[in-house]
């Protein structure tokens, strides 16, 4: 499974959310999800992947897509990519 | 202009006994024990025997990520809230919710979130804490999640006294609402706390039954001489207050009036009960109601089991009531459904509207030695069916020395 398939299967999880209409691009905040339940949300992906994303970063994440890219990164960085 | 008065419209419970009111009084009226053996998970680590849990399922009324997200204190506040307002028939899409509000107890809050988060910290050493755990775990969460729920806009007030923090929630609320601060206000209390710590921690206070080597299910024996403490319980009770006319006017289901809020404190010791604070909060509740002590046909005591605890409290209804104690029914019905803490006022005001409406009087069940100490006139070990009264009365005292008594009438 793709990183980003598992992360919107988390997603679909966490908001109780139909994965197919997850749409990687859309603004986290038109699919309903505010800023704490992103922060929690964020918990799980990390223990999911077993990577962490930087407070700094956490700021630029605006879709699941940007999401996607940070844990990418991430998990090259651990060399688990 | 008339006085306002306040109405019980709506009720619901979420208890060991079942998880709406009907169930509940059902099995108030056959006498049923919830108590029972805990598991082997809580009673190994914490050492307590027995317990009244809620057989629970967060589903349908949740979804499954409310369900992980929401603590269990909150889950139950949410099931107990939605049952009152569905049974009060109010319209809330109509309704102008800035003049409807929460007023909510609990001892705890939400302690499975605390008690999960510091086992990671402490136990595993891994510091990593659900962001949630702050505002799942807060004291005031189970209130906020039923105004967030339902949009209640209107005055919102937690209140954390331990045992008596429903019940302080229900007679604030019915001031608020004499007041006219609000026009309903959905109030009631919560506890789920049956955590290996938490339950290791009472019974480091040695206040808890251990288990009937016959009978689990009646360990906890109020006002008998062999009672040997309390047993404790989870759930939830909340109830739809509103204002009387108000009511009336939209052909409302009307329970009951709420009618007097009796509040003390023994300021004394912090555990140790006080017969005149008892005293004094159960008198200033006749006074505000304006009743001679004998209009009282049901006293659901707060007979929590413990040594000193009925002794104490049998001598201020003997005090407050002098002779017509004899003849004032009087049960504790935490031998049934156990000590649900800060739950415990809305739950037992449910058992005491039980008494007012139908005549129904809940046995402290198992109580088959009757302390001579304890020198009231039981409902024991069956119910009773009496004409309905024309009030009813519910003690809460708590650690702290806060006490708390309710009266209500019939409407």
């Amino acid at each position: 499974m793709s990183t980003l398939a598992r992360i919107q299967d988390l997603a679909a999880k966490e908001f109780s959310i139909d994965p197919k209409s997850l749409d990687p691009h859309a603004q986290l905040d038109s699919l309903g999800i505010d800023s704490l339940s992103f922060i929690e949300f964020m918990f799980k992906v990390e223990e999911e992947f077993g990577v962490s994303v930087s407070d700094e970063n956490l700021k630029g994440i605006k879709t699941l897509a940007d999401l996607e890219r940070h844990i990418v990164d991430a998990l090259a960085a651990a060399g688990k990519g | 202009m008339a006085a306002r008065r306040v109405a019980v419209t709506g009720a619901g419970v979420v208890s060991p006994l079942g998880k709406s009111l009907a169930e509940f009084h059902a099995a108030l009226a056959e006498g049923r024990s919830g108590i029972r053996r805990l598991p082997e998970s809580l009673a190994q680590s914490s050492g307590v025997q027995v317990g009244a849990l809620v057989d629970w399922n967060p589903a349908p009324l949740l979804n499954e990520a409310e369900a992980v997200n929401i603590d269990r204190v909150s889950q139950f506040a949410l099931a107990a809230a939605a049952q009152a307002l569905a049974a009060s028939r109010l319209d809330l899409s109509a309704a102008d919710r800035d003049r409807i509000g929460v007023y909510w107890g609990t001892g705890m809050g939400g302690a499975h979130t605390l008690e999960s988060a510091y086992k990671n910290v402490y136990g595993a050493g891994e510091w990593r804490v659900r962001p949630l755990t702050v505002v799942m775990a807060m004291n005031n969460a189970a209130g906020s999640n039923v105004a967030v729920r339902h949009g209640l806009r209107g005055p919102f007030a937690n209140f954390s006294t331990a045992c008596s923090s429903s019940a302080m929630a229900l007679g604030e609320a019915m001031r608020s609402i004499m007041a006219g601060r609000a026009d309903v206000i959905v109030a009631g209390g919560a506890e789920a706390l049956l955590t290996p710590g938490t339950l290791a921690a009472w019974q480091a206070l040695r206040t808890l039954a251990p288990a009937d080597a016959a009978d689990p299910a009646a360990s906890c024996k109020p006002f008998d001489k062999r009672r040997a403490g309390l047993v404790l319980g989870e759930g939830a009770a909340a109830f739809v207050l509103e204002e009387e006319s108000r009511a009336r006017a939209r052909g409302a289901p009307i329970h009951a009036l709420l009618t007097a809020y009796g509040n003390s404190c023994d300021a004394a010791h912090m555990s140790r009960p006080d017969r005149d604070g008892q005293v004094r909060a159960m008198r200033e509740a006749l006074i505000e109601a304006g009743l001679e002590p004998n209009a009282i046909g049901y006293i659901n005591a707060h007979g929590t089991a413990t040594a000193v605890g009925d002794v104490v409290e049998a001598e201020a209804i003997n005090v407050v009531f002098g002779a017509a104690a004899a003849d004032i029914p009087v049960s504790s019905t935490k031998s049934l459904h156990g000590h649900l803490l800060g739950g415990a006022g809305a739950l037992e005001f449910a058992v005491a509207l039980l008494a007012l409406e139908k005549g129904v009087l809940a046995p402290t069940a198992f109580l088959e030695q009757p302390d001579p100490a304890c020198r009231v006139r039981h409902v024991r070990l069956r119910a009773e069916r009496v004409a309905p009264p024309r009030a009813v009365m519910s003690n809460s005292f708590a650690f702290g020395g806060s006490n708390v008594v309710l009266i209500a009438e019939r409407a």
